[in-house]
């Protein structure tokens, strides 16, 4: 008998049940503040979700998915200030008066077209991740030195977001004062029409993301993860795989820093921290890293706990968090949906249950090493 | 003319030479025993003929090209497959998606994202399976394969890539006597049909299967020929065949 | 933002470089031997640095020790928790790289919430002694004296650690582990002794850097975060060896001090991170690596 956990047509219809359940959401909830709330789950759903992709299937440890969410972020808060300016009279952001600057920078100019400056925030990061990750790959850095590389990129954007604070506002960040008109309509943040425009994104993203690793690049890019080398000499660019899959992922995650951008009207350098970066790891590998609706999950349960309990048991909460993580790393590497898996194939007795199933970094590890 | 020509091989760190003007001609269809004390340069060849690791200077040639100094994947296109000494196989995946990735048609990721099933696979994993005698271990974990079947696997694998040049790196280290027969089987019947060159220090093995013995010593060729040529040439016996009888 | 060029303020600028090298390297000193022999990605390393800073500053507001005092004491403190951490969770994870480095990331948002739980979010201070305090002045050479002790003790340390590991008997176990761990333990070589002590010592010098960063900055719950990544660089640049890291942390250093000259600190920063991906593209084993196992 084989586990269930395993199972293509059972693996599909929790999909269906769990889009279905985020579905009917909107109808139980009056409280639009909450609805918004829930909408910014669903970002960082999208995270978690790109995160699984490139960490958990491809083994590619990712500390600075912040910058694609980031950059994607600013470019789309760009997008919404430049949407509440006027060409003739009012041409250049307030933020841009107070820092003495007396034109609009050039970067900034193509932000006056909305299409095109959504565009922009989706293409830079994207255009990024690209450069940087053939960089990397094709000089074979890999495993916990590209996760430390990504970090350091990370802090470079931070910095670098930081520093010219006349055309980025600084630490203050950017403000947008309008909600983003697109054809004429408004995406009113605190509205369902918002939670749908997330929803349908997370959707497509998951079923995308579900396909992929189904699809015949999905088994070469888990190959790598198991054995780089095996793969490279059976005709395959490593490289240009670790490339695209660290790519894709990185434009889930810009996807996902323009929505939070239309969500919450805000954007600083915040969003490019490392501990908001280190934070999606966290979602996803308490979810489970292996499992892309487990990762999802991770991130509502963490983010929804963590405002819950709300700010007064903040560094509590994170204390707990960080013990919890080391726990999950150490016993359960595959996170609570690699514990259903063990549940399930007890019940189903399958014999892959009794193998060892903590598997890490393409190595077999003894459960009770 | 060989279909594989090393020519002047030379590969060396720092003021280390491990391989010292190697060359060597392999023919079209046969089996080419690499044999050699440890040390002697077999694993480094492999590796400067796959691409592993770039030689210092001198040329291999595949089929007239030149292949010096092209990546690992570049050269595993042209068709040279190759089994590592230790065995690897993607212990994570199934056996039959172990087949699955070593049948490598298409090589394109971007092709391959939009690829759910591969054609001819069926056909050629049912070809494969029963060579390499894993028909019934299609579903488990490579992970959790004896040690015989996992250098099997490794072997069918790089059969799957439908390499014309095959490098078995130590096929048969670690099998027992029945295991080694199967093997000897499986490489009598391959060189039918591809051209093969093996690493082994199980010279029973080699005796059973090889066309061609090379001895390899300090980086550079010792001796070529039969078997039985090699194993009277007095210079072998004296470094090789002296201090390690079968 | 385009300084003009003088060469008395330059030769400052260099001179700033190698005390910005001295501080980025022993930061980076711990983390280098204990991924040079075990391998082990230390991400609390920022947080042993901020526990070195807390420890300091708690023996000297609390017990009135002096400051040269507090910096081996801090030295023992880090080190004893780092030997904790060692056997309580590292020592299970040295197969699995990554894994190490999430865990160790786990330890460092439990630390760093624990001292803030502990001593709360607001700033703490070491004074040191009044010699310290002042600004060394020569000509056109002037920097603050505490930076000059900051590089003294960079240099006692590394000489210190030199001899530790290339001079003495546990140096060479410790080599001999790093060589082949199987062949090491059938010479009666306890590898597990080694990693737990090298792990302890590592730590320890976190401790100290942590000593010593606490009287250059402020003491905060999350000052370990703005060494980290800099300690990371100056391994991987440096190919995790440890004549590596001291060439590393010079280079970089200086680098930084130059850029700034020309720019400013934060836009320096940022050229000196995007030269590291480069460099890493035509030299991704380091400066000095140690050579690679083979398959």
């Amino acid at each position: 008998m084989t586990n269930i956990y395993h199972s293509k047509p059972a693996q599909w219809a929790v999909y269906l049940v769990f889009f279905a359940a985020l579905g009917v959401i909107p109808l139980f909830i009056d409280d639009a503040f909450l609805l918004n709330q829930f909408s910014t789950y669903g970002v960082y759903g999208m995270l978690a979700l790109s995160l699984a992709l490139c960490w958990g299937f491809g083994g590619i440890l990712n500390l600075g998915q912040g910058i694609a969410f980031g950059l994607a972020a600013y470019g789309m808060a760009m997008t919404m200030q430049m949407q509440a300016q006027d060409p003739e009279n009012d041409p250049i952001p307030p933020f841009m008066l107070n820092n003495s600057l007396d034109h609009l920078p050039w970067f900034w100019e193509p932000f006056w077209n909305t299409g095109l400056g959504i565009f922009l925030a989706l293409l830079v990061p994207t255009l990024f991740y690209i450069a940087f990750g053939s960089i990397m790959f094709r000089s074979r850095v890999s495993g916990p030195f590209f996760a430390i590389m990504t970090l350091a990129m990370l802090s470079a954007w931070y910095t670098l977001i930081l520093d010219i604070q006349p055309y980025t506002n600084g630490v203050n960040g950017i403000t947008p004062p309008r909600a983003l008109q697109v054809f004429g309509f408004e995406i009113d943040p605190y509205s369902s029409t918002s939670y749908w425009v997330v929803y349908t994104a997370l959707l497509l993203c998951t079923i995308g993301a579900k396909l992929l690793t189904q699809s015949k690049f999905g088994l070469i890019v888990q190959a790598v993860r198991c054995d780089a080398e095996r793969v490279r000499f059976l005709g395959y660019n490593v490289a240009f795989y670790e490339t695209v899959i660290y790519t894709l992922s990185g434009l889930i995650a810009s996807i996902a820093g323009c929505l939070w951008v239309v969500l919450v009207q805000y954007v600083s350098p915040a969003q490019m921290d490392v501990t908001f970066s280190i934070s999606m790891v966290i979602w996803a590998g308490i979810g489970g890293r292996l499992s892309l609706i487990g990762a999802i999950i991770g991130a509502f349960l963490i983010q929804g706990a963590q405002s819950y309990l709300g700010d007064e048991f903040l560094n509590t909460w994170l204390l707990i968090l960080g013990g919890f993580f080391i726990i999950v790393v150490r016993f359960l590497p595959k996170g609570l949906a690699g514990l259903l898996e063990i549940v399930l194939g007890r019940i189903g007795g399958s014999p892959r249950s009794k193998s060892p199933d903590a598997v890490a970094d393409g190595k077999l590890v003894a459960a009770g090493e | 003319m060989g279909m594989l020509e090393i020519r002047d091989l030379n590969k060396s760190y720092d003021a280390i030479h491990i391989i010292n003007g190697f060359s060597l001609d392999v023919t079209e269809l046969t089996l080419c025993c690499l044999v050699g004390p440890n040390g002697a340069g077999k694993t480094t060849t492999m590796d400067l003929i796959t691409g592993r690791q770039k030689p210092t200077s001198g040329q291999v040639l595949f089929y007239g090209d030149d292949i010096t100094g092209l990546d690992e994947h570049e050269i595993a296109r042209r068709g040279i497959g190759r089994k590592f000494q230790v065995p690897a196989v993607l212990k994570d995946l199934s056996v039959r998606e172990n087949f699955q990735v070593a049948y490598s048609r298409t090589t394109n990721p971007l092709r391959n994202i939009f690829k759910f099933h591969s054609k001819g696979f069926e056909r050629k994993l049912d070809e494969i399976g029963t060579l390499a005698g894993l028909n019934e271990r299609l579903d488990t974990q490579a992970g959790l394969l004896s040690h015989g079947e996992t250098q099997w696997l490794e072997i069918g694998m790089v059969l799957m890539q439908d390499p014309r040049l095959l490098l078995m790196d130590e096929p048969v280290a670690g099998m027992t006597e029945i295991e080694i027969e199967k093997t000897a089987r499986i490489f009598n019947q391959l060189k039918k049909t591809h051209t093969l060159i093996v690493v082994e220090h199980d010279m029973g093995f080699v005796r059973e299967i090889a066309d061609v013995v090379t001895v390899m010593h300090m980086g550079s060729l010792l001796a070529q020929g039969t078997i039985s040529q090699v194993e009277s040439n007095p210079r072998v016996k004296e470094v090789y065949l002296g201090n390690e009888v079968h | 933002m385009w300084a003009s060029f003088d060469p008395s303020s330059f030769a400052n600028a260099l001179i700033l470089g190698i005390s910005i090298g001295s501080i980025w390297l022993i930061a980076a000193l711990g983390l280098t031997i204990i991924y040079g022999t075990a391998g082990v990605i230390n991400m609390a390393h920022g947080e042993f640095i901020m526990l070195g800073a807390y420890s300091s500053y708690m023996l000297q507001s609390y017990f009135g020790l002096p400051f040269l005092l507090c910096i081996p004491a801090s030295f023992v403190i880090v080190g004893v928790i780092g030997l904790i951490l060692e056997r309580g969770l590292i020592r299970y994870l040295y197969k699995r790289p990554l894994d190490t480095l999430l865990a160790t990331w786990g330890v460092s948002l439990v630390l760093m919430q624990g001292v803030r739980l502990i001593f709360g979010s607001d700033p703490k201070y070491i004074a040191v002694p009044e010699v310290f305090q002042s600004n060394i002045q020569l000509g056109f050479f002037n920097l603050s004296t505490f930076r000059v002790v900051v590089f003294f003790i960079t240099i006692a340390l590394v000489v210190g650690i030199w001899a530790l590991f290339y001079r003495s008997r546990f140096g060479m176990q410790v080599r001999a582990v790093m060589q082949n761990n199987e062949m090491a333990t059938s010479f009666g070589i306890n590898s597990d002794r080694v990693y737990m002590m090298t792990f302890a010592i590592g730590a320890g010098l976190a401790g100290v850097a942590g000593s010593l960063f606490g009287v250059l900055n402020i003491v905060l719950p999350t000052m370990g975060s703005a060494y980290v990544v800099q300690a990371f660089l100056v391994v991987v640049v440096g190919g995790g060896s440890l004549v590596g890291s001291v060439a590393a942390g010079g280079g970089m250093g200086e680098l930084q001090s130059i850029f700034a000259y020309f720019t400013n600190d934060t836009f320096a920063r940022f050229l000196l991170f995007v030269m590291i991906v480069v460099f890493l593209r035509f030299r991704p084993q380091g400066l000095f690596a140690p050579a690679k196992a083979r398959r």
